[in-house]
């Protein structure tokens, strides 16, 4: 199996928010990808990003470390990375590393694109 | 619960790509001693970190070195034992990072070790004694 067929993103555009959607493995081998995806919006100024996991099947240490690089500079913009529809064992390991501390992590995809649009809304006001 | 001693080996290069291939090793052989799904795939969270460590910083990305990954099994104590030559690294003398001063100054990284410590219930390191001998790290789980 090659490493785009471990870990493959899918990407879809709404109004106001970037959304990304993880299937697959997320090791030291294939977070790379996820890198090269994240650093492509945070230079388009896209700041309002989701990431669903639904169809993540893995995570370590590595894939953390992606999300970690970019949460300064997109909250520095006035954005967000908004993590959503983890299943249990991939919740557990950012869980195990207090992620949640830092991470705005939601059980759906909606409420996160809610919160995304109510911020808008108090930012225009 | 008293389990049957029992030993496997996995041989692998010391490649980012292995990685997937390690940790189905240690999940099948987590789940057959006995560990829940869900420590099964702990277990084999922190063999990917150790791993991972060790080709990223010890093998500096050199393929041509290699893993060898042995578990051993005995009564109630699940143990995986991860051989290298690479350069001497002892998880034991990387402390534990607080968390909050880590997301704090948004640090990136030196995690990996923190998630071995945080899954296994005991972690011990035999370096190299010289050329002929592999350094060796020894994770330990215990089944209630």
């Amino acid at each position: 199996m090659t490493q785009e067929n471990k870990f493959v993103i899918n990407q879809r555009h709404l109004e106001k928010v970037e959304c990304l959607y993880l299937k697959g493995y997320l090791d030291a081998h294939t977070s790379p990808i996820l890198e090269s995806a994240l650093e492509t919006l945070v230079k388009d100024g896209k700041n309002n990003i989701l990431v669903n996991f639904r169809d993540l099947d893995y995570i370590s240490s590595a894939g953390l470390g992606v999300f970690m690089a970019f949460i300064e500079d997109v909250r520095e913009a006035g954005g967000d990375i908004k993590l959503t529809d983890m299943q249990q064992k991939v919740f557990s390991v950012f869980d195990l590393l207090g992620f949640p501390m830092l991470f705005d992590i939601e059980k759906e995809e909606k409420t996160a694109i809610d919160k995304f649009n109510s911020n808008e809304e108090r930012v225009s006001d | 619960m008293l389990k049957k001693t029992e030993h496997s080996d996995l041989l692998t290069q010391g490649d980012l790509s292995e990685l997937e291939r390690i940790r189905e090793f240690i999940i099948v052989k987590a789940n057959t001693f006995g560990f829940s799904n869900d420590i099964a795939y702990k277990i084999a969270l922190a063999v990917d970190e150790a791993c991972s460590n060790l080709i990223k910083h010890s093998f500096k990305f050199d393929s041509k070195k290699t893993i060898s990954i042995s578990i051993e099994t005995e009564r109630n104590a699940f143990t995986v034992i991860i051989s290298d030559y690479g350069n001497p690294f002892d998880p034991n003398n990387i402390s534990s990072p607080n968390m909050k001063e880590y997301f704090e100054h948004f640090n990136r990284g030196g995690l990996g070790v923190h998630i071995m410590k945080s899954v296994m219930d005991e972690i011990s390191y035999i370096p190299s004694q010289n050329n002929d001998s592999s350094n060796k790290l020894i994770l330990r789980k215990f089944i209630n």
